[in-house]
């Protein structure tokens, strides 16, 4: 494998890390809310892909959009159990309550699935594409075509429309969104369903090269999290370019050296930005209310 | 001691205790002793893991690590060196603990999340290194063959004497705990998790605080680990993993995150529980997630919270009757400091939020005895200035002198110990704290209170008597002695923002900061409050108010600065700068003088510029 095939397919992982983490990012944004079971939802994407193709041989167009809107119905299934009892508390409340959703989750699937690690379908038909002496396979091209058309639709969503306009109202100030008649409660709960479901549909992605296990997610929130971290917590941009980042680094030195250093390297590396740039790379300090 | 016992649900549950006793001692079975033994481990990780989680309110996902290491370090040094537990025990306390003050240092500092995740990455890492590093720690298959407790010639073989000790292990660290967490050194760790900003503009080493609690967190989490591999005889990357981390959890959720008893009867019930659905284990987890989340939502103090409040309810607590006050000595030698000499220089202190200008080349000099008023549009720049004199805000540009020192860009904790208090716009108080013991907290420093001190206190903490001997000075000077006993949550809004002031002047500052101190506080309410600031102020202490109130500044301050923009626009005498053009222009726009007397604007709280 050449390096530039290597950058490839870093990208291609990174595409679907980049979905996670913008999921992420939008219910800390409307919520303040930490989801640790965002990875959680990465593997009850890839699940539930794994189920609708082989119970219901339910046709690959037709894969990714159910997936999200079981995802999607998991993640206001997640806001009503895990957020809105407990969001007057101090936050620390809700991102336990969220790492005890993830538990649940990670044993409803262990249940349902067992322990070993499964593989999904494919949502390009197998095989590799070659440009000149470049090799990719089909289901990493997908995945980067998938993930910039989200993210591309993502921003026309919260740019261009009015229910785009009324979240990210909501995301600012709560109450005064409610004063002003939107329905900022519901609004919330689609928050956290549009976050899982871009989780979701990353797990579908990533199934079919990645594999799915029970507690496979818990890295996956790891790393979605540090994404968010690197690039400024809270910026949508950052977390695409973290998540990138992220992955092309992983990419490399596990082909290079071994995971379990890349592993080890990147955590040392998001230490080392704790203590010099808590900030983020690229992002200015943020400053707490007094 | 019959006052001790009659506090909270102290009687049953020492009946409790004696009854678990007996029931151990004399009538359980091996197998029953073995499960007792493993909770009694249980309860020692839980009472460590609330000293960071429940007394200074960081969620930390590393207590399994520690648990997981102290573990490892016993079962290397036991089964592969054979080497006794008179040395394998101290070494798997140390080794977590090592790692917790490397890992603390860049990670505590950080928002909640952030060291959540932070300490989930650690635990992530040492499992790979556990599971990779074969030839020390046996890969996945972990090292069997850990040896029994030998102590001292002694080997602790049988499961009741086995029992005993770890029981004992588990005392001692409860005993411990309750000396750490009972006098004024808790009580701060109390304000620490209430309010940050709050703790450190009182002169506490708050990261400090927070860095003694992790590292007691990790020293537990080994020591349990420690006891764990001695028990079930073989260490494995098991022990490291996240599901002992949930289990530890939810043992302090369900049990109580503060209190003893209830890491106790935490590690009781789930062990229990566990044992009784061994053969559904996934099942089990599954229950553990909703039972805990439903009590995280239901009784968010556990159940032993739950039952000291209904006990509270249906019984009310004896109260302690309010100490004799001390008068609060270097307050009242303040005025012997001299007046007229200057006490802060703020000196082209500049700074931005983004975009937002909030403050812009701003110098402004207090002298010694003063009161001065400091007025200005919402969103002048009025807090941002009070933030960064404090501490709290870094200047982008300027200099600060305070004392004669240069002060800029210092941390707040060491700010305050020179001599500087304040007060914030919106209430920092613990709630569940009585007003006394909210303005004691201040005396902290002054009274040395700290980690090994406390632990050796016999008897009445004496820092805690003499604080709130102090703090009920405090009170009475802002005429709340009436209150000093009753829990801060239950007082009305006026009080609750004397008792702010109290407890700054508690501190015995020189320069006093007071954000919107009349904010809300109905006319009578303001002409009391503005008589005793002056009373604080004739001791010689330095005060700087930030008001809209005009009538309530004419009472008390001597010269007025007016900030509009980021910018000083006016300073002088009231009279001046009431009539000062700039100032009407800012306050109301062209055109228009306000009538004499009235309030410019109201006191509502001023939204600061900052920036996400």
């Amino acid at each position: 494998m050449t390096f530039i095939q290597l950058v490839l397919s870093g990208l291609a992982l990174g595409a679907a890390y980049a979905l996670v983490a913008l999921g992420f990012v939008f219910i800390v944004n409307a919520t303040g809310a930490v989801n640790f079971a965002q990875g959680d939802f990465v593997m009850a994407g890839g699940y539930a892909a794994i189920l609708l193709s082989t119970s219901f041989s339910v046709s690959f167009y037709m894969l990714l959009p159910l997936v999200a809107v079981v995802t999607f119905l998991l993640g206001v299934l997640l806001a009503w159990v895990a957020y809105f009892p407990l969001m007057r508390r101090p936050p620390a409340t809700v991102f336990i309550s969220t790492l005890l959703c993830g538990m649940i989750l990670q044993n409803i699937f262990l249940v349902a699935f067992g322990p070993e690690a499964r593989s999904g379908p494919s949502i390009a038909g197998a095989g590799m594409v070659r440009f000149e002496n470049l090799e990719i396979s089909r289901q990493s091209i997908a995945t980067i075509v998938v993930a910039i058309g989200l993210i591309a639709l993502q921003y026309l969503l919260f740019a261009r429309t009015q229910t785009g306009r009324r979240l990210r109202a909501t995301a600012e100030d709560r109450d005064m969104a409610r004063a002003v008649g939107i329905p900022a409660t519901s609004l919330i709960a689609v928050t956290f369903g549009i976050g899982t479901s871009l989780a979701g549909i990353a797990g579908a992605l990533l199934a079919n090269q990645f594999f799915v296990s029970p507690t496979g997610g818990i890295p996956l929130s790891v790393f979605a999290y540090i994404a968010v971290v690197i690039g400024g917590w809270g910026s949508l941009a950052g977390a695409v370019l973290g998540s990138m980042l992220i992955s092309v680094f992983q990419v490399i030195v596990s082909a290079y050296v071994s995971y379990a250093v890349a592993t080890g390297a990147l955590y040392a590396a998001v230490l080392l930005i704790f203590l010099l740039r808590p900030q983020g790379i690229f992002s200015e300090r943020v400053q707490r209310r007094v | 001691m019959w006052l001790w016992l009659a506090k909270g649900i102290r009687v049953p549950l020492a009946a409790g205790a004696l009854v678990l006793a007996a029931y151990g001692l004399f009538f359980a079975s091996p197998y029953e002793l073995r499960v007792l033994t493993v909770c009694g481990i249980f309860a020692l990780l839980v009472i460590g893991f609330q000293y960071i989680f429940g007394h200074v309110g960081a969620v930390s996902l590393a207590q399994a690590t520690f648990f997981g290491l102290g573990a490892y370090v016993t079962g290397v040094l036991g089964a592969t060196y054979e080497l006794g537990f008179l040395v394998t025990f101290p070494l798997s306390c140390l080794v977590p603990l090592l790692l917790a003050m490397v890992v603390g240092i860049p990670v505590l500092k950080l928002e909640e999340h952030y060291f959540a995740l932070a300490t989930l990455g650690i635990g992530l890492v040492v499992v790979l290194i556990a599971v990779q590093w074969q030839e020390v720690t046996g890969g996945t298959n972990g090292l069997p063959g850990v040896p029994s407790v030998r102590l001292l010639g002694v080997e602790i073989r049988d499961r009741l004497h086995l029992f005993i000790f770890v029981w004992s292990v588990l005392i001692l660290g409860a005993l411990i705990a309750y000396q750490v967490t009972r006098g004024l050194y808790g009580r701060v760790f109390h304000l620490v998790r209430e309010s940050r900003i709050a703790a450190s503009s009182l002169g506490i080493d708050v990261d400090r605080l927070r860095f003694n609690a992790f590292l007691l967190s990790a020293f537990y989490g080994g020591a349990a680990g420690a006891l764990m591999a001695h028990v079930i005889r073989v260490v494995s990357p098991e022990n490291l993993e996240l599901s002992v981390m949930i289990t530890c959890l939810t043992m302090t959720v369900i049990g109580g995150r503060t209190r003893i008893a209830g890491a106790i009867v935490g590690a009781i019930l789930i062990v229990h529980l566990r044992e009784s659905f061994r053969i559904l284990e996934s099942y089990t987890l599954m229950a553990y997630g909703a039972v805990t989340l439903l009590v995280l939502i239901a009784a968010p103090y556990g159940l032993i919270g739950a039952l000291e409040r209904l006990r509270a309810r249906l019984i009310p607590e004896p109260v302690d009757s309010p100490p004799t006050a001390r008068q609060l000595s270097a307050l009242t030698a303040a005025k012997a400091g001299g007046e007229g000499g200057s006490l802060l220089e703020v000196e082209r202190v500049s700074k931005h939020f983004g975009g937002v200008r909030a403050l812009e080349d701003v110098s402004l000099h207090l002298y010694r005895g003063e009161v001065v008023g400091l007025i200005g549009p919402n969103g002048s720049g009025k807090t941002t200035l009070v933030n960064i004199v404090s501490g709290l805000y870094r200047a982008d540009a300027g200099r600060l002198t305070f004392k004669g020192q240069d002060i800029t860009n210092q941390p707040p904790h060491l700010i305050s110990r020179l001599g500087m208090a304040r007060t914030f716009q919106h209430i920092n108080l613990a709630d569940d704290l009585t007003a006394l013991d909210n303005i004691a907290v201040a005396r902290a420093t002054r009274e040395r209170s700290g980690l090994q001190k406390s632990i050796f206190t016999v008897g009445p903490d004496p820092c805690l008597q003499m604080a709130r001997r102090n703090a009920m000075a405090a009170a009475e000077m802002l005429g709340i002695g009436p209150f000093a006993t009753t829990p801060c949550g239950n007082l009305p809004y006026g009080t609750r923002r004397r008792v702010e002031v109290a407890r700054a002047v508690a501190t015995e500052p020189e320069l006093l900061l007071l954000d919107e101190p009349a904010a809300g506080l109905n006319e009578e309410e303001q002409r009391d409050l503005a008589a005793r600031i002056r009373r604080i102020a004739d001791f010689g202490i330095t005060v700087l108010v930030i008001e809209h109130n005009l009538v309530f500044l004419r009472s008390l301050a001597e010269r007025l600065v007016c900030l509009d923009h980021g910018q000083v626009i006016a300073s002088g005498s009231p009279e001046e700068v009431q009539r000062d053009a700039a100032v009407i222009e800012a306050y109301l726009g062209r055109d228009e003088a306000p009538e004499r007397g009235q309030t410019v604007a109201g006191g509502d709280s001023e939204r600061l510029a900052s920036q996400r």
